[in-house]
């Protein structure tokens, strides 16, 4: 019995309704599909219940709190209301539960059920780490939010306005502003000028890079204070922003971003390899090789000083030198951003000057929607959000030093959630007294 | 106390399994025959029915956790037996006759809100999510919604 059982060819959901792949598109990378939200906002919501009702009006055609889709919970103890409601997340837990496969991620980032196969038996509900799918304790239907196809009830009639419905940044200036910049900065340092980066002098203006001029101290042994005063600039930049250099003008860290742009699949380090720290041993390296070989040895093989000298159009062209660029582009096959994160001996020094900043990025996790979106931990190049934490619903602590405020998780946040602060402000978004 | 022989006619009588003419509708319609790979007459809805019929001692039987209370079954029934209906009373027996080898208690309330072996199916589907999301389906939907209250508003 048991055995013939095993024998007879057994059809499975897989054969009769197969899961079609979510569908990426080249495209998506360059602009990433706009989904659609409600959001809610705690502070205005009075709990009056009028969103469960004017949905389950939808849901099953009478007022029905208890057939919505939408479930307002108030605590009396503290004075809270909450409306729970599905976010549609980004990798759908309850998707990946149903086992009639009645869940389903609409090409617009909307989540539904279908109800020709949903059999309400509620393991949606039991995924949702939201719990936000509903069990219709009359009538045992699982009901859940699906925007209304684009005109939510509930955002209509809700009467505090305490929800909205939006669907995210129409433009993302911070993004715009940073890809003109970085190619503007590119086009300057490596295109129109050779070597700028490490050196630059127009008229009594004079620039360097701080790592090499700390190189140069230590070869030549003697502290040349117009070389070190030209090198201030940027230290002095990194103090008021952070390290924008890394992320806004480094023609290097524009190169790595275009790379990154093409990249069919990250493999990723083995973990012994992924030390932040290694950076500055390489900047304590290059420091110390310079005064032990009274020239500035690591300069030679520097990508951001080889990609100036090289590259540009009256530039030497050394075969030695060209090859350094893409060597280390490939890196990021790996990890985004590698040579930033584990290896850039000036993105060391800027570290250490960070250390004095004025400013911080701040992810207030109350207004973070936890599990459903957790955009800004995938966007962010150098890889410092720390995921975990904000589904835990802890505010993640970011190391400024890391930081190199690209303002990606800013610019992507469709929670404004993600924030520029001052370093001395202690509120996160979100919190009663911002 | 109510002995469990009692109960269990009692379950039998208000599901209308009695009624019962094993077209085997109801395990057509099972999702359970999606979920579990040993998906047999003995965890199906018609063999719970005709067990009870019979006269085991299901209470005792760990087939009766399989089931996700989901309604199918009573939909597609041609005689009205709920076969939903009979799980869950008999789930209720057991719990209250402290058989709860099977039975998932909420980790905030202490509830008894979920069968292990479904649970071990909806864990089983989310094997890549990282371990903190996998707590948060600890605590029955209620707590959780509560949960999220007190952490976001």
């Amino acid at each position: 019995m048991e055995a013939s059982r095993q024998l007879e060819p057994r059809l499975t959901l897989e054969d009769l309704r197969p899961r079609t792949p979510e569908k990426r598109r080249f495209s998506d990378r360059f602009m990433p599909r706009r989904n659609s939200y409600i959001l809610f906002d705690p502070a205005k919501c009075t709990g009056c219940g009028t969103c469960e009702m004017i949905c389950s009006t939808r849901n099953v055609a009478k007022v029905a709190p208890a057939s919505a889709s939408v479930k307002v919970l108030t605590d009396e103890r503290l004075g809270k209301n909450f409306a729970v409601l599905c976010q549609h997340c980004r990798r759908p837990l309850c998707l990946e539960a149903c086992p009639t496969r009645a869940i389903e991620k609409g090409d617009d980032g909307i989540v539904r059920i279908n109800d020709l196969f949903c059999v309400d038996c509620g393991l949606c509900t039991m995924a949702c780490p939201e719990a936000a799918p509903l069990k219709d304790p009359g009538t045992g239907d699982i009901h859940k939010c699906d925007l209304c196809e684009g005109d939510p009830l509930c955002v209509q009639h809700c009467p505090e306005g305490a929800l909205t419905y939006t669907r995210g940044k129409a433009f993302r200036w911070i993004k715009a502003a940073r890809w003109g910049v970085q190619a503007l900065s590119f086009l300057f340092l490596v295109i129109l000028v050779v070597g700028t980066f490490c050196y630059f002098r127009a008229g009594t203006v004079e620039l360097s890079c701080p790592t090499g001029t700390l190189q140069n101290i230590a070869s030549s042994g003697t502290l040349i204070l117009v070389g070190a005063s030209s090198a201030l600039a940027l230290l002095i930049l990194t103090v008021l922003f952070g390290r924008v250099f890394c992320g806004w003008v480094c023609p290097f860290g524009f190169v790595l971003d275009l790379v990154d742009k093409i990249v069919p699949k990250r493999i990723g380090w083995p973990k012994f390899l992924k030390s932040r720290m290694a950076k500055y041993g390489i900047l304590g390296g290059a420091v110390g090789s310079s005064a032990a070989l009274g020239y500035q040895a690591f300069c030679t093989v520097c990508p951001i000083g080889t990609l100036c000298r090289s590259y540009g159009v009256t530039s030497f062209m050394q075969s030695a030198e060209l090859a350094i660029v893409p060597a280390l582009a490939a890196t990021e096959l790996a990890e985004r951003r590698s040579w930033c994160r584990y290896l850039c001996p000036v993105g060391a020094t800027l570290g250490i000057a960070s250390l004095l900043r004025l400013l911080k990025i701040v992810i207030g996790a109350r207004k973070c929607k936890k599990f459903s979106c957790i955009q800004c931990a995938e966007v962010c190049p150098v890889g410092i959000i720390n995921a975990d934490e904000l589904r835990e619903g802890i505010s993640p602590k970011i190391p400024m030093t890391e930081c190199i405020m690209c303002l990606r998780c800013v610019d992507r946040c469709p929670y404004d959630a993600a924030k520029i602060r001052f370093r001395w402000q202690k509120s996160t978004p979100g919190e009663a007294n911002t | 106390m109510k002995p469990r022989r009692d109960k269990i006619e009692e379950a039998k009588k208000l599901s209308g399994a009695p009624g019962c003419v094993e077209c085997g509708r109801c395990v057509a319609a099972c999702p359970m025959a999606e979920m579990y790979a040993d998906f047999g007459i003995e965890m199906s809805p018609r063999g719970i029915i005709k067990k009870t019929l019979v006269g085991d001692d299901v209470v005792e039987d760990r087939n009766i956790w399989y089931c996700t209370e989901c309604n199918s079954g009573t939909d597609v029934c041609p005689q009205g037996v709920s076969c939903r209906d009979l799980i869950r009373r008999l789930r209720e027996a057991a719990i209250e006759e402290n058989v709860v080898d099977n039975a998932k208690r909420c980790r905030a309330c202490g509830r008894f809100f979920l069968a292990v072996p479904v649970e071990d199916f909806v864990l089983g589907r989310l094997k890549a999510e990282p371990p903190n999301v996998l707590e948060a389906l600890e605590t029955c939907p209620s707590c959780r919604r509560e949960i999220y209250l007190l952490r976001n508003a």
